[in-house]
Formats: C-alpha cells, sequence, structure tokens
C-alpha cells in the first residue's frame, strides 16, 4: 500500500524518513543533498532516532506542560477566551556557533547605530542636516516625540531592549527584516520553550551543547539597575510597568517580573509627587527609580500624551523630564523602528562607525521616494507591500499570492498615502522541519534575537524562531495564528 | 508590597476558604438528612443564608439547593464561583505566588470546571466536596511550603482566617436559631444530631468531644467554637491569627495596635478574651453572634482602608521621601 500525504504518518516510521525538503527554500537542518548541515548532525541523529509515535507522545507531554502552567497569548481578533496556548513545535530550530558570533556582533553593531541615531534625532540633527536621512520621513513618523527633543537620557541609551527579525533567503544568508525597538515580546517564550524542551528531550541536551538562554532576566535587571538615574540609592528599585492581564502579552509581563525579582505594576500603582515617582504599598509611598514600560508611549501620561489613557501615570513625563525616573525603553524610539527608516540603517551604520554594516537589510523600495513608490504600484505582484506604522503582520499585501482585486485595493492605499507604505521583494524564508498532521514537513521560520543594552550591551544567544504553521505561509506572527521553535546556538565542534 | 497586590492575595484565601466552607456545610447537611425526615425549607434555608443567599427563589430542594451552592455561576459564593474567582485573583498576581501554588488552583479550577468533576457529584457526592476542600486545604500546605513567609503570604493568611471566623460565627448563628432550646426537643435525637451537624460543618466534632465537656450543648458548643483559644477555626483563634499577621506586616508589637485595622481586630480579640458565655445567653446568643458578624466585616472594612486603599492626601501631609 503506497503511502499518500493526506494520511497520518505510521507510528513506527522514524521521525525523519521521508521528509521533503522545499524546493526553493534554504532548509535550517539539511542540505541540498538531503543531509544534516555539520552543526545539525548530532540533533538530526538524536531525534531521528524517534519514530513518530514516540514524537507524538512527547508532543503531548510538551501540551500538558504549557497547559498546566497556564503559558498563554491572547489573540485580540478571537473573542472566544482571554488565554490561548501559543503553539509550539518540538524541533528545534539550530544555528551554528560560528554563524551566531557573527550575528551577534551585528547586532550590537545595529543597536549602536540606532541609539546614535535617536541621540542625534533628538539633539543636534547631523544625520538629517547631512541628508543621510530624510528629515521629513523623521519628523513625520508617527513615532517621533517633540517632548523629547534636548532631553539627555542616562548613559545616552534610548533602546534598552531590542527584538531585530532576521530571515535568512534563499542561499542561506541571514538578512535584518525588522528592528523593534518600542516594546519587543516574545522572550518569555524563549525561556519556557527552552523549559519544556529540557522536560521533553533531556537526551538530545545531554549530546548537543546548546547555549543557556536562562540568564536572560537577570542580565536584563543588570541593564535597567545601571541605567537608574544619577541620585538614586542603591540599588536602585525597578519596575515593569504593564497595561495588565488583559493585555496579550500579559504572560510575559508576568513572567519576566518573577523571573527578573522585581515588581509588576499598572499605572494605577504608581503616582507622581514634586516630579518623584512613587510607587503605593501597603507601607506607604515607595520611591521608583526605574521603570521597564511595556507600554506604548500614547498611553504613558494623560496629561501629555493620551488624556484617555487609564494605563499610565498623570505627569510621568515631567518627572522623567527632570531626570528623576528612568524610562525603558525611552519615550519615542518609535522613530527608529519606523518601517520606512529602515531602509536608511546600513547607512546610518556608515554615518557613525564608518563600517561596512555586518547583517544586511533586505531590498527595500520607499514609496515616499516618487521612482520607488512607481516601480511598486508596477510590481505590485511580485512584491511585499507593508503599512510604515502596522506590527503583527496587518496592513500587508503578499503581492504573488494576492487577487487582481486585492492587489487594486491596495495600489490604491499606496496612492493615497504613499508615505506610510515600504516593499520588499518576496524573500523565500528559510524552512525547517515541523511537525504536521501528516508526518515532519518544512514551514517557513523567521528569528527574533533579544538584544538587551544598559551600561553594557548582551544579546540572548539564539532568540525566538517563530514558524508559520500553515503550508507556504509565510506570516510567522503569533498574533496569526504563527507557532514557535525553541533556537539551539549550537557551540563549535558540534 | 504593592496595595493591589495584597488586596488580590487577601480575596484569594478569602475565595478559597469560603469554597471549602460551602462544601464541608453542604456535606455535612446531606449526611444528617440521611437520619432524619426535616420538612426541605427547614434544611437546606439555614444553609443558604450561611452563605449570604436572602434572595434565593426556591423552592428548597436538596438538588436544587446543592446546585446553585456548588455550580450557579451567577451566584459568587457557589463553589464553582468561588474558585474561579480565586483563581482570577491569583492569576492577576502571579508573580507573587509561587509556580506551585498557581499550578495547583489552575489545575484545581480545570477541574471543577470538567465533565469529570460533574460526574462525580452525581456519583458520589461526599468525594466530590472532599476534593473540593482538599482544594483549599491543598493551596495552604503548598502555600506555607514554598512561599517565603512574608508580607504577601501574611496577607494570605488574614483573608483565610478573616473568612473562618466569619464562616465560624454564622454556622453558629444560623444553625442555633433552629435549635433554640424548647422544653419537647431537649435530649431528642433530633436535637442532638443538629448540635453533631453544627461541630462537624466546623471539623469540630472529635476535639470538641476530646475536651469531655460537662454542660448542656446549647452553653458548651457555642462557647468552644467561639472562644477556644487553639482550636483552628474558633472564631478567637482565627482572630487571633489575623492579629499576628497584622503585626507582623507593620512590625509593630501586638501589644501596640495602631492602624484602623490592628485596632479593630485588638478591639474584638479583647472582648472574646474577657466575655464569657453566660454573659452571652441571656439576651439570646443570636444578639451577639450578628454583633461579632459584624465586627468582622468591619475589621474588613478597615482592612481595605489601611492596606489596600493609599490615598496619597494621607501621606502629603508629612514628608514621605527621605531622598528629597
Amino acid at each position: 500500500m503506497t503511502q499518500t500525504q493526506s494520511q497520518s504518518p505510521p507510528a513506527a516510521r522514524p521521525l525523519f524518513t521521508g521528509y521533503r525538503p522545499h524546493a526553493v527554500a534554504w532548509d535550517e537542518l539539511f542540505d541540498a543533498e538531503r543531509r544534516p548541515h555539520d552543526h545539525c548532525r548530532l540533533l538530526v541523529e538524536g531525534l531521528g532516532r524517534l519514530d513518530c509515535a514516540e514524537f507524538v507522545q512527547r508532543r503531548a507531554n510538551a501540551d500538558h506542560v504549557f497547559i498546566d502552567e497556564g503559558i498563554t497569548f491572547s489573540v485580540y481578533s478571537d473573542r472566544r477566551g482571554v488565554e490561548k496556548i501559543f503553539p509550539f513545535d518540538l524541533i528545534p530550530r539550530p544555528v551554528a556557533a560560528a554563524e551566531w558570533d557573527v550575528l551577534e556582533r551585528g547586532l550590537i553593531q545595529r543597536l549602536a547605530a540606532l541609539n546614535r541615531f535617536l541621540w542625534d534625532v533628538y539633539h543636534e540633527r547631523h544625520i538629517l542636516r547631512d541628508n543621510v536621512v530624510p528629515a521629513d520621513l523623521v519628523l513625520g513618523s508617527k513615532g517621533y516625540r517633540k517632548e523629547m527633543v534636548g532631553f539627555d537620557p542616562p548613559g545616552k541609551q534610548y533602546i534598552h531592549v531590542c527584538g531585530t527579525d532576521l530571515i535568512r533567503d534563499k542561499d542561506g544568508r541571514f538578512l535584518v527584516l525588522e528592528d523593534n525597538a518600542r516594546t519587543p515580546s516574545g522572550v518569555s517564550y524563549v525561556l519556557e520553550n527552552r523549559v519544556v524542551m529540557k522536560k521533553v528531550f533531556p537526551h538530545l541536551f545531554q549530546h548537543c551543547r546548546i547555549r543557556r538562554v536562562e540568564d536572560y532576566p537577570q542580565r536584563l535587571r543588570q541593564a535597567l539597575a545601571s541605567v537608574a538615574p544619577r541620585p538614586a540609592i542603591d540599588p536602585p528599585t525597578v519596575v515593569l510597568l504593564s497595561p495588565g492581564s488583559y493585555n496579550s502579552a500579559y504572560f510575559e509581563h508576568s513572567f519576566l517580573a518573577r523571573h527578573m525579582g522585581i515588581e509588576l505594576v499598572l499605572g494605577p500603582d504608581l503616582f507622581v509627587h514634586q516630579e518623584r515617582v512613587y510607587l503605593k504599598t501597603t507601607h506607604g509611598p515607595q520611591r521608583v527609580d526605574v521603570i521597564y514600560r511595556r507600554l506604548d508611549d500614547d498611553f504613558l501620561d494623560p496629561n501629555c500624551f493620551r488624556a484617555d489613557s487609564v494605563l499610565g501615570v498623570p505627569d510621568l513625563m515631567k518627572a522623567y523630564r527632570a531626570g528623576n525616573v528612568t524610562l525603558a525603553n525611552a519615550v519615542g524610539t518609535g522613530v527608529s523602528d519606523d518601517k520606512a527608516i529602515y531602509p536608511f540603517v546600513e547607512d546610518m551604520i556608515r554615518y557613525y562607525f564608518k563600517e561596512e554594516p555586518l547583517i544586511p537589510n533586505v531590498p527595500t523600495y520607499i514609496c515616499a521616494r516618487p521612482a520607488d513608490r512607481d516601480h511598486t504600484l508596477a510590481n505590485l505582484d511580485k512584491l511585499v507591500v507593508k503599512a510604515v506604522n502596522e506590527s503583527g503582520g496587518y496592513g500587508m499585501l503578499m503581492g504573488p499570492f494576492a487577487s487582481n482585486a486585492e492587489r487594486a485595493v491596495f495600489a490604491d492605499k499606496v496612492r493615497a498615502n504613499p508615505r506610510n507604505y515600504v516593499a520588499q521583494p518576496v524573500v523565500s524564508l528559510s524552512t525547517c522541519p515541523t511537525w504536521t498532521e501528516h508526518g515532519v514537513a518544512p514551514r517557513h521560520v523567521d528569528l527574533r534575537p533579544y538584544i538587551v543594552s544598559g551600561a553594557m550591551t548582551w544579546v540572548l544567544p539564539g532568540g525566538l524562531t517563530r514558524t508559520a504553521l500553515v503550508e507556504g505561509s509565510l506570516v510567522v506572527n503569533s498574533s496569526q495564528g504563527g507557532g514557535s521553535k525553541d533556537t539551539w546556538v549550537m557551540e563549535n565542534g558540534q | 508590597m504593592i496595595s493591589r497586590v495584597a488586596e488580590h492575595c487577601f480575596w484569594l484565601s478569602r475565595y478559597l476558604e469560603r469554597a471549602e466552607n460551602t462544601a464541608r456545610i453542604l456535606e455535612v447537611n446531606q449526611t444528617l438528612l440521611l437520619d432524619f425526615q426535616v420538612p426541605a425549607e427547614q434544611q437546606w434555608q439555614p444553609v443558604l443564608i450561611i452563605s449570604g443567599i436572602h434572595d434565593y427563589p426556591g423552592p428548597f430542594e436538596a438538588e436544587l439547593v446543592q446546585a446553585h451552592l456548588t455550580w450557579n455561576t451567577d451566584n459568587p459564593c457557589s463553589i464553582a464561583s468561588a474558585v474561579g474567582i480565586a483563581r482570577e485573583n491569583a492569576r492577576v498576581v502571579r508573580e507573587t505566588v509561587s509556580a506551585e501554588m498557581w499550578s495547583h488552583l489552575n489545575q484545581s479550577y480545570r477541574w471543577v470546571q470538567s465533565e469529570a468533576a460533574r460526574q462525580l457529584f452525581h456519583q458520589d457526592r461526599d468525594e466530590f466536596y472532599d476534593r473540593v476542600r482538599r482544594v483549599n486545604q491543598l493551596f495552604h500546605g503548598i502555600t506555607d511550603g514554598t512561599m517565603t513567609h512574608d508580607e504577601p503570604w501574611e496577607f494570605l493568611q488574614v483573608g483565610k482566617f478573616l473568612e473562618r471566623a466569619c464562616q465560624t460565627a454564622r454556622i453558629l448563628d444560623v444553625k442555633y436559631h433552629a435549635l433554640l432550646p424548647s422544653p419537647e426537643r431537649l435530649g431528642t435525637p433530633v436535637h442532638n444530631a443538629q448540635w453533631s451537624a453544627i461541630l462537624n460543618s466546623c471539623s469540630a466534632y472529635e476535639p470538641y468531644h476530646k475536651l469531655r465537656r460537662v454542660g448542656e450543648p446549647e452553653t458548651a458548643v457555642p462557647e468552644f467554637l467561639l472562644f477556644h483559644p487553639s482550636f483552628p477555626r474558633s472564631v478567637r483563634s482565627c482572630l487571633l491569627e489575623v492579629r499576628r499577621a497584622l503585626h507582623a506586616i507593620s512590625g509593630r508589637p501586638v501589644s501596640e495596635p495602631e492602624s484602623d485595622a490592628e485596632r479593630a481586630v485588638s478591639d474584638l480579640v479583647g472582648w472574646l478574651h474577657l466575655v464569657r458565655i453566660d454573659d452571652l445567653l441571656p439576651a439570646g446568643l443570636h444578639d451577639a453572634l450578628t454583633n461579632i458578624v459584624n465586627r468582622i466585616h468591619e475589621i474588613g472594612d478597615a482592612i481595605h482602608r489601611t492596606y489596600f486603599d493609599v490615598r496619597v492626601e494621607n501621606y502629603a501631609a508629612k514628608p514621605f521621601d527621605p531622598a528629597i
């Protein structure tokens, strides 16, 4: 009896038998001859010893850990419940240590450039005056905050936590897809995924040497403490400001606060008195020095930004500008992760450091420029077009996969507001073997490493590998039904 | 600790205690009915009143009342609601409770929601109520063993013992009504069975009898349940625990109550220490018990004012920041 793709795989079949890599995309585990890459050999041997039935059993075990621990994520458009479990695939995504070391240097370089850029934008604006980045794109960006002009954040640091999304093209080369310099999320899933993997596959950890991720919370805490305002007592009081339990990333806020050993606070728990920030406690008000805020700028201070926000703290900006509290990330960082600014980051690196970027951008057309806009409109069937200020995969056109009608609608949007759109060629994201109901099959992945910056900069080894769960889909975002994998930075010589 | 978090710990504990008590009362009541033909309204209405439900539309039929007090999610005092509210309180302060506490509470909540729980309720009612009681008992066992005994833990204790004091007083008050001595009923099996039921509702049956009380149950049982200093469910010993916890939070010795909450509980503990059961009986135990329940509510209000409702106005008058 022949095995067809529409049936479940036989229980006794070894996991990778019959695995067919994607025709075009780079495969994270296997090369063109279907042999494991060097750094994947031990992993493929170890996993390959399992048959499908054993693997399914381990999946069930992993699911129990997630459900019992309530490791969840809520999806705004889903009204069925407040919490859903974030889908997790047990097959890890490996990265060779040597390759990672280059990425690490590239990410540190890029973050340093973004921080320099922000300082420049809110002070002398040299880079705008020298026309390296168009001033109108910066000053017109939704993320620009005039309240930050002339303000000196501690250590000249604006971005304390950054999630820079990377993808691999069909030749296996890493490119930066976008920066996330406001409130990047997902690191709690990285940490919980690792816990689950260690429970489910202890033997793999014994055979492969994988860099640890568990240090993240303490590294972040150290970084935040290192940027406390000068007169703070030692140790400074650091809190995590969250919008609360109905926010989609609340699980992460709670997780990080617990693991960092800091208080998780809501806006109403804080108040400002004489330009200083205090926390309402059972023993009376307590001074706060650093706020790791997981709240958009707009909601931070009803007396400065959106007046209808109940999530923030009235007069917080007064305390901030007086230098009495540090906000991480700083206000106004959205101008640096604006999709319209993204194409210029390579030039920022050259301008500030006289270096070549170690990790290149995906080639990008900026519709604010007439020539780029015309090219985009003429090639909608070949390009991915994105609205510059959306996140989570919303407001996007996947040109080659869209209907003529969808492309026409999008073309109208671009013509109506060209400044809001950028376009990129479709990159065939790399794929990674992923469990499906038909057995192991390739699914597209990206990678979000996390960079923590205070007095020093540290990069979490690996990061969140996000997986598109639908065959052929290139949309990996959790808010649209994607899943994740554990990312393994494999030590040298493995 | 953050006032809001303290408040969640307080209520988390109260609702779990409430769920355990409801299960206990329902189980005892059920057992009692196996021996006697008592009119349904007489038997089930007290149970509703103890739970603070005065507007139950009826009918007072055993299965309906039990369902109302076990499953009805419109009723915040039902077992299902109470466990759900407790879990929700824990969820929003997950970073405060230990991982094991959360895990147990989450699993317990999921069990209560499950079909398996419903089936157990129908097939083995006693076992069902036992399991519900164990949710709270295990929770505190895990809590005591895995959570640092600092301020958040103390607020869990305050909530637990305040609720328990209230429950004991209410059980006594409501059940006592059904047992006002009348000559033709003294010493009858119904009479004695009802006293046993009160004691069992407070898990006090064996501890009480071990003391070999002399005297009529009308006196000895209330005396035990109100005043015993170390039976864990007596009103007095529960309030002693509340007082201990509040003073652990403030750091002040028990002899120096200062906050509204400390003073309110100190007052009531002092009164319970001095008053005798014979002082209360002439005026009717009901008045005394109503007074006690009201004063427990006032302690709850004082706790709210003292710890949870931090107003800047109360602090702005004097400098509270040494750094300025």
